[in-house]
């Protein structure tokens, strides 16, 4: 079985498909990341190392 | 209990354990002089070969593993530990896990840190570079870096704060990762406490051991650091990080491309041609996440560059992301093939890394100790100016070291390459090529003492504010909204952010494993490249004794043994190594650095003479040569007994050796050491050496090269 995987390696309808697995997962996080919404999540999670908490 | 319910208000009480982070804090600066100061040593070594003083510890060869140990484990190390339980407690608005897990995690890993320091100079070294510990170390390793890894998930359970920061990512790439890659390239078997041998052979151990060397780069000198960048940077700047959607696009692009890039170690040599053009465009692409990152940090000054003129912390923290964006930008330029050729093995290699690591890894850590070291003993940096002055020397320092090291490996690697119009080599003579450089070593020397001398300055200043710090320095106390009342006090709530927490780990593994399986997998059924006819003999008893002895001595931090596909090289050296030609080798030994010549080929090159006379003084053989002498070989003598052993489990990982090679394997490797010994005593040598470690070396030196049909 892995014998026959490696012998494809070169193939380039492989090589193809793995470049739009990539890329389709990098398109996939940018529109991802700009999701209805997210501007306040994450103005939210930025803040977070600047939260002081109220000290005692 | 640290915390404790205030349950009116939601309002949980929390004490930050800052004990272990004063202690880790203080363990990063004092092992950082350590290791600063080994460095300068062995700069110091390189220019003037006299350093070396004779004396087996203190030799180049020894020093230099325990040089990139020391700084990796120790300086780094604690750097990360003293930053991630500092920030992680405050991100996740809760005490860390476990008290006692915290102390056994420092005590732990210091007591790791004084054996490397001990066995190191001693020798015990398994021949792969940043993997040098022996086993009983690898295993208290993976042990402490447990504990870590459960106190650091337990306190991520108990937390307070729903949303994990970008820096908690970065903070469970890194243990994850380096958990996987430490214990993957440090599978070996023992013969002894103190030795071991891997169990990978030739090829599948240089895949192996570059898949975990540059991942130690990128997973214990990169993520780590990028993840307290996202917490100090902001921080000392008092502002957000510039855009939080870049930093979620740097944090996913760079775990799921960096563990690829490995095979950019291993171009033009005798590795499968895919998988070499596979590091290639890996390491190129890295470009993007690298500079990603590196604008996301430097651009959170937007609206408040002025700190950059006035506050030493900003300083040191935006020049540390510059030489990020510096080294991320050299280092895809150095995968590609072309520049490889020109630049591998050179000290151009050596100057790339200490830009990431003076400059990167050195900065942000002294921007985080200035930081951190008031808040934790609630005191003022005692002196702003002494941390400017420390800013500028060091700069200077590693403008020296980086320049010195570019100009030298330039320089060397186009004088190996040069060929006449009659096709010769210009410098056929490696020593023409070394002469050239050493003045460009006193520089590089010069840069590092600046580095130190910067360093010894925050010594001081810590010093001095810790000196003026009030006695008591109680944990500090913060009122946060507990977790139950943040989820709507429901039961499901804390399970939800567990789950977070467990999904969130689990996609971070698959990232990292899909690179590493389709990379280091099919190299281990190598019997795919392997061709049949290139049969190869294995090292007889004798010559895997004086193996032993080479890589003990580290000879591979200056000797090659892989003559890659480049004409220049052929000429110079021999025939392209082959596949075959090291696939017993355990460990291989092809090397990262050529401060002397390839030794693939050198056997029967010189006579057993000249390698006696070159190892008890190189200088008699070769004037200007800049090696160690080792006297030591000459005096010490050959471990008989243990060959039986070595012999044995190299016939149980596959080595054709048979039934009597083993059962002999003693009196077979004394027979041919009296032979070497009864030539040199014809030539001239006085004294019976037939039971000294000089005779095994040569035995070995003169079998390389010799082993497969030609």
């Amino acid at each position: 079985m892995k014998q026959q995987a490696l012998a494809h390696f070169t193939d380039v309808y492989l090589i193809a498909i793995a470049f739009f697995l990539f890329l389709s997962v990098f398109v996939g996080y940018i529109l991802w990341v700009y999701r209805k919404g997210s501007k306040e999540h994450y103005d939210y999670l930025s803040q977070l190392p600047l939260h002081e908490e109220n000290q005692t | 209990m640290s915390a404790s319910n205030n349950s009116n208000s939601g309002l949980v009480q929390v004490k930050y354990n800052d004990e272990i982070v004063r202690m880790f804090t203080l363990a990063t600066i004092i092992w950082a002089a350590v290791a600063f100061s080994i460095g300068v040593i062995i700069a110091a070594q390189m220019a003037i070969w006299q350093l070396n003083l004779n004396t087996s510890w203190l030799t180049f060869g020894r020093l230099r593993p325990l040089h990139t140990n020391v700084n990796l484990f120790a300086f780094a190390g604690n750097a990360i530990f003293a930053g991630i339980y500092h920030s992680t407690q405050r991100l996740l608005k809760t005490r860390l896990f476990s008290d006692s897990l915290s102390k056994l995690h420092f005590w732990g890993w210091q007591f790791i840190i004084v054996l490397a320091v001990i066995t190191i100079p001693l020798g015990l070294s398994q021949g792969k570079e940043y993997a040098e510990l022996e086993w009983p170390i690898d295993i208290a390793v993976v042990l402490i870096w447990v504990i870590f890894a459960i106190n650091f998930f337990g306190t991520l359970l108990k937390r307070n704060e729903k949303h994990m920061y970008v820096s908690i990512w970065f903070y469970i790439a890194t243990i994850v990762t380096v958990a996987l890659l430490y214990i993957v390239n440090a599978i070996s078997l023992p013969i002894s406490f103190f030795k071991s041998y891997i169990v990978f052979a030739g090829i599948q151990d240089a895949l192996v051991q570059w898949w975990y060397g540059h991942n130690a780069v990128a997973f214990f000198l990169t993520t780590p650091f990028l993840g307290l960048m996202y917490y100090y940077m902001p921080k000392a700047a008092n502002r957000p990080i510039y855009s939080y959607r870049l930093s979620v696009l740097h944090f996913w692009s760079l775990i799921f491309l960096y563990i690829w890039a490995g095979p950019h170690h291993l171009l033009n040599t005798a590795l499968p041609e895919w998988l070499q053009t596979m590091g290639i465009v890996f390491s190129i692409m890295l470009w993007a996440p690298s500079w990603g990152g590196a604008v996301n940090g430097i651009l959170t000054l937007r609206g408040a560059w002025n700190l950059l003129r006035t506050e030493p912390i900003i300083k040191f923290l935006v020049a540390a992301i510059t030489f990020y964006a510096m080294a991320t930008f050299e280092g895809p330029l150095l995968s590609v093939k072309a520049v490889n050729a020109l630049g591998h093995y050179t000290d151009w290699i050596v100057g790339h890394v200490h830009l990431g690591t003076l400059g990167w890894n050195g900065f942000l850590t002294f921007g985080i100790i200035y930081f951190i070291v008031p808040k934790l003993w609630k005191t003022e940096l005692y002196s702003k100016k002494l941390a400017d002055i420390h800013f500028w020397i060091g700069i200077l320092g590693i403008l020296f070291y980086y320049v010195s090291m570019l100009t030298a490996g330039i320089t060397q690697g186009l004088m190996w390459r040069a060929v006449n119009a009659n096709g010769n080599l210009v410098y056929p003579d490696f020593i023409e090529t070394v002469i050239r450089i050493v003045p460009l070593f006193f520089f590089r020397a010069i840069g590092g003492v600046l580095f130190l001398a910067g360093f010894v300055l925050l010594i001081y200043n810590v010093y001095k504010t810790i000196k003026q710090a009030p006695k008591d320095l109680a944990d500090e106390t913060v009122q946060v909204k507990g977790a139950s009342s943040a989820v709507n006090h429901s039961e499901r709530g804390h399970r939800r952010l567990e789950g977070m927490a467990v999904a969130f780990t689990i996609l971070a593994l698959i990232a990292i494993l899909a690179g590493s399986i389709i990379e280091v997998v099919p190299t281990l059924s190598i019997n795919k490249y392997v061709k049949t006819e290139n049969k190869v003999e294995p090292f007889t008893p004798l010559e895997l004794a004086g193996r032993d002895i080479y890589v003990k001595e580290g000879c591979y931090t200056c000797h090659s043994q892989m003559i890659r596909s480049i004409h220049s090289e052929e000429l110079r050296y021999g025939a392209v190594s082959t596949i075959e030609e090291s696939m017993y080798d355990r460990p291989f030994q092809w090397g990262s650095k050529r401060t002397g010549p390839d030794l693939a080929r050198l056997g029967k090159k010189y006579p057993d003479l000249w390698h006696y006379m070159h190892m008890e003084n190189p200088r008699a053989v070769i004037k200007e040569s800049i090696m160690p002498a080792y006297p030591w070989l000459i005096s010490s003598k050959i471990d008989f007994n243990r060959l039986e052993k070595t012999v044995s489990l190299f016939k149980k990982m596959g080595v054709p050796y048979s039934d009597k090679d083993v059962s002999d394997a003693g009196i077979s490797a004394k027979t041919q050491a009296l032979g070497i010994a009864a030539r040199l005593k014809d030539q001239g040598v006085k004294g019976d050496v037939s039971d000294k470690q000089i005779v095994a070396l040569i035995a070995y030196l003169q079998a390389l090269g010799q082993k497969g049909v030609q």
